[in-house]
């Protein structure tokens, strides 16, 4: 319940359902979007650095393959010319030598013919007999032999070849190249010698191994180089670099690395490491990978995932613009018919039923509702209607019963004092009053109808009261076919009579006067009685003033009916003067065609 | 409504700024850099001269490392001042990002040099520079510091009261100044032994002859030093021809195959070693490293190091000694 309150206060916050709806979905779609992207990211970082160790891993471990292959086949190359008789006995043997010299310098040029990886190769042994190459190089005469690594690498071996790493080898006069070397020991076989054991040599330039190197490259910015047991560089692609100190490599974290990878740092100057021995030449091959390149290729990938989130939200955007437009749309349609009912516009309060979901049924309820509230509210009119109607004739059915005994009382005392002809007039007058107040079928007469009658009524009277009343009729002949609620008249001269003329000590006299004024036409009655006073004025027209003498209509009823009929501008109206008398005015339309509509 | 408009709208806003800029990142980072064209003008193109090809072969190393494009021309002898004026009159008319000089004399090119830096080429000295400080930056030995290393290790050579000759390049050179008063101050007292000083103009065959010279002159003189590969060189071929090995010892200040070789021999007994493919390397490098605005130091140490026949083959001496080109 709460919780509930506490949304509705969130979604409160919109001015609209439809913000709301939106505000939602894009929350949501942004957060789902943002972790989506973040989770992503992070991994696409972690799997880059992963897949680049596992493709790199690959690559040295094949290339420590090659390398290991490479060196087996030059050892090949050395045991088989180390172990030649050839070689014995052109080292060792005192005797005539030129046989085997030749021998050995056409499998020497065999060899050189084939690699051109080969810088040299050579045997020498302690003694002095040596043959380099193609036979005609010089054996350096200021080589310390036994101060040589490789020499010392060979010697201490018993069958094997070994490796020297990258040195300068200066065996042979003038030249002072920088190469590999792989030694080997030549033992002296021949026992008639006293020299000692030989060595065979061969020089390995980098363009095999650099070559080897250089094949599969490991990012634009990757490289791979050997470094020997020792931690010497054997191969490095800017080994010229390294050896004048322009450039350093992190040999000491590769020789110290617990597994076969190690990064320096995750920032973009940082290198990934991945090394793997070799057993054979007891060479580590380090590939190294730069970390700002794997970076660049993970935000590459980063960026496109986050074009993607952004062109996502923007889509997520739209759509959630549309759908909340398209929930809210039918539901502001309601608002806007149910503005209309309230301003009792029920014409063009229908709504279209869109669709079948919750709406649609709320729209077609409000529908269903907003037609039983217009057949409901015309119901009511057309029995107010009727009430007014029934009210109406309730009001104006009423005869006084005083008025028709005082009459009829009348009428006998005029027959027993043989008044004939009083008799027969009083009653032909009592009998068109009545006649015309049983006749109410029509609401509405004729003015001339209603003169008539109240002409009627005033004979009776003016008999009654004989001397006390006198009165005139004038009523021009242009209104006398408008058509007046019944009853109007008489109980306005009977009010006049009974509190104006009835105090007078002299003659009364009333006049009804009628003609047409500005499209109304006008009924004045006019007395000149007692008159009244300015409270009795304001008073006249209230309810309790009925008089129980009177015919029981009363100018009260009389107003009402009018202003019920006619609307409120129209009615009787009153002056009056103490002592002079009262006038009473009545105002009806002329065209009463509207007035009709309205009932 | 309109609520939702507004943050629709600046959602929108938003989402396309970020785009853009990340677009634009990517872009950028694809971006290729301006190349620089360099002109570096060594004192001699001398293919035989160690110091100068391996000088070259930094400067060369460097360019494709760094991206920049250099032209290196030229004298084809190395005191040729008037020749290394022409070619700098040249490179000044190609109109370089940057001028890379190693000037010959330490006068005569400056006029030349004052002309390019008004035209807004930045100056750049590799090796040698002139009396007036025109450069933007320098990148050399610092020399003073080569000569006394070599002027102490000759000291525990010789006895108190030998005679010294200098064989030294070009008169009035800076390396030739600097080296010569290094070497005095590493002699300590024994510079006052010095009987001569002699210029070979850096002409092998003229050292040879000067160096056969003071040989006749001073029977008796136990050490000449060279102050260049030319003098050294020069000198040392002239003890090993007289057979004066064992009576005159031999120093020398930058090396070659033939000054290793004498070396072997036995003649030399010490040379030191200038860092030729650094100083190229680290000219090149200084320079573009201007040029991109960063802060550099206006002088650049190359460095030097003490050869000797002991360590002539140690790891870490041959690495500086023999170059490493076999790749």
């Amino acid at each position: 319940m709460t919780k509930e309150k506490e949304y509705g206060r969130i979604l409160g916050k919109f001015r609209s359902i439809q913000s709301a709806i939106f505000m939602a979905i894009s929350v949501l779609v942004l957060c789902a979007v943002i972790i989506v992207t973040a989770v992503s990211m992070r991994y696409t970082r972690s799997s880059i650095f992963e897949n680049s160790v596992v493709y790199t891993r690959t690559i040295i471990h094949q290339m420590t393959q090659n390398i290991d292959s490479y060196i087996n086949y030059m050892d090949n190359i050395a045991s088989m010319i180390a172990e030649s008789e050839d070689v014995q006995y052109y080292l060792f043997s005192q005797n005539e030598s030129s046989e085997y010299r030749k021998r050995l310098l056409s499998q020497y040029s065999t060899v050189l013919n084939s690699r051109e990886d080969i810088r040299n190769l050579g045997i020498l042994c302690e003694g002095g007999s040596y043959l380099f190459n193609e036979g005609i190089q010089v054996k350096n005469p200021y080589l310390d032999l036994e101060g040589q690594e490789w020499y010392q690498n060979a010697m201490a071996s018993e069958e094997e070849s070994s490796l020297t790493s990258s040195h300068v080898q200066h065996v042979i006069q003038g030249e002072r190249p920088w190469v590999i070397t792989l030694s080997r020991r030549i033992p002296n076989n021949l026992n008639d010698s006293s020299s000692g054991d030989g060595v065979f040599f061969i020089d390995l330039n980098y363009s095999a191994i650099s070559e080897l190197c250089d094949e599969n490259s490991i990012g634009e910015k990757g490289y791979v180089f050997i470094l020997d047991e020792n931690g010497s560089v054997v191969y490095h692609p800017q080994q010229q670099q390294l050896y004048n100190e322009l450039q350093t490599e992190n040999i000491d974290i590769v020789m110290n690395a617990e597994s076969d990878t190690v990064i320096t740092s995750n920032s973009d100057a940082g290198k990934l490491y991945t090394m793997a021995r070799s057993e054979k030449t007891g060479w580590t091959i380090v590939g190294c990978m730069n970390v700002g390149e794997l970076l660049k290729n993970s935000r590459q990938a980063q960026s496109v995932y986050i074009l993607m989130a952004a062109v996502l939200v923007v889509i997520a955007l739209l759509l959630s613009s549309l759908i909340s437009r398209n929930i809210t749309l039918p539901i502001q349609r309601l608002r806007d018919s149910m503005a209309k009912v309230q301003e009792g516009d029920f014409e063009t309060a229908d709504v279209e039923v869109v669709s079948g979901n919750e709406i649609g049924s709320l729209t077609t309820s409000f529908n269903v509702m907003t037609h039983r509230i217009q057949e409901l509210m015309e119901q009511n009119i057309y029995e107010q209607k009727e009430k007014r109607k029934s009210e109406l004739k309730a009001l104006q059915s009423q005869i006084n019963p005083h008025f028709l005994y005082n009459t009829l009382d009348s009428i006998i005392w005029m027959a027993e004092g043989k008044k004939n002809e009083e008799v027969v007039l009083m009653t032909a007058s009592l009998a068109r009053l009545l006649r015309q107040s049983i006749s109410n079928e029509d609401e509405l007469v004729p003015i001339g109808q209603e003169v008539e009658y109240a002409r009627s009524y005033l004979t009776i009277q003016k008999m009654r009261y004989k001397d006390k009343l006198e009165f005139q009729i004038d009523v021009a002949p242009e209104i006398s076919n408008i058509m007046i609620i019944k009853l109007v008249l008489q109980p306005i001269i009977e009010n006049a009579i009974y509190h104006g003329l009835k105090y007078k000590e002299s003659i009364g006299l009333l006049i009804v006067h009628g003609y047409a004024q500005d499209n109304h036409a006008v009924l004045e009655i006019i007395d000149n009685g007692i008159g009244m006073d300015e409270e009795t004025l304001e008073h006249i027209f209230e309810k309790h003033k009925v008089n129980y003498h009177s015919n029981g209509v009363g100018v009260y009823n009389v107003q009402k009916r009018l202003q019920l009929y006619y609307g409120s501008d129209y009615g009787i109206t009153y002056k009056s003067r103490v002592g002079e008398g009262t006038m009473a005015t009545i105002t009806i339309p002329m065209n009463q065609e509207d007035a009709h509509e309205t009932i | 409504m309109k609520q939702s408009k507004k943050w629709m709208i600046i959602l929108g806003v938003f989402i396309a700024v970020s785009g853009l800029l990340l677009s634009l990142r990517i872009w950028s980072d694809r971006g290729e850099r301006k190349t620089w064209s360099l002109v570096y003008i060594p004192k001699t193109m001398d293919g035989t001269n160690d110091f100068w090809t391996s000088l070259m072969a930094g400067v060369k190393m460097a360019a494709k490392e760094y991206g920049v494009s250099v032209e290196i021309m030229g004298p084809d002898r190395e005191q040729d001042v008037e020749r290394q004026n022409e070619l700098l009159s040249e490179a000044i008319e190609m109109n370089p990002d940057a001028l890379l000089i190693s000037p010959s004399s330490f006068t005569e090119s400056e006029e030349l040099l004052k002309e390019a830096k008004s035209r807004g080429i930045p100056v750049v000295y590799i090796d040698s520079y002139t009396k007036d400080e025109i450069q933007d930056l320098t990148v050399a030995t610092d020399n003073l510091e080569a000569g006394r290393k070599l002027g102490e290790y000759a000291a525990g050579l010789i006895g108190e009261d030998s005679k010294i000759a200098v064989v030294c390049h070009v008169k009035g050179v800076s390396t030739a100044l600097e080296r010569e008063q290094g070497f005095r101050e590493g002699l300590g007292d024994k510079a006052e032994n010095i009987v001569e000083v002699v210029y070979c103009d850096s002409m092998y065959e003229k050292s040879y002859s000067l160096t056969m010279g003071l040989l006749e002159k001073y029977p008796d003189l136990k050490l000449i030093a060279g102050l260049n590969e030319y003098s050294s060189v020069g000198a040392a071929r002239a003890v090993k021809d007289c057979g004066a090995e064992n009576r005159v010892k031999v120093v020398g200040v930058d090396s070659s195959q033939e000054a290793v070789g004498l070396m072997e021999q036995g003649i030399f007994q010490g040379i030191v070693v200038q860092k030729a493919f650094k100083m190229g390397y680290l000219g090149v490098k200084e320079t573009v490293r201007m040029l991109k605005g960063e802060k550099v130091g206006k002088n650049t140490d190359s460095g030097s190091e003490l050869v000797t026949p002991e360590n002539m083959y140690a790891s870490e001496i041959e690495k500086l000694l023999f170059p490493f080109d076999s790749i």
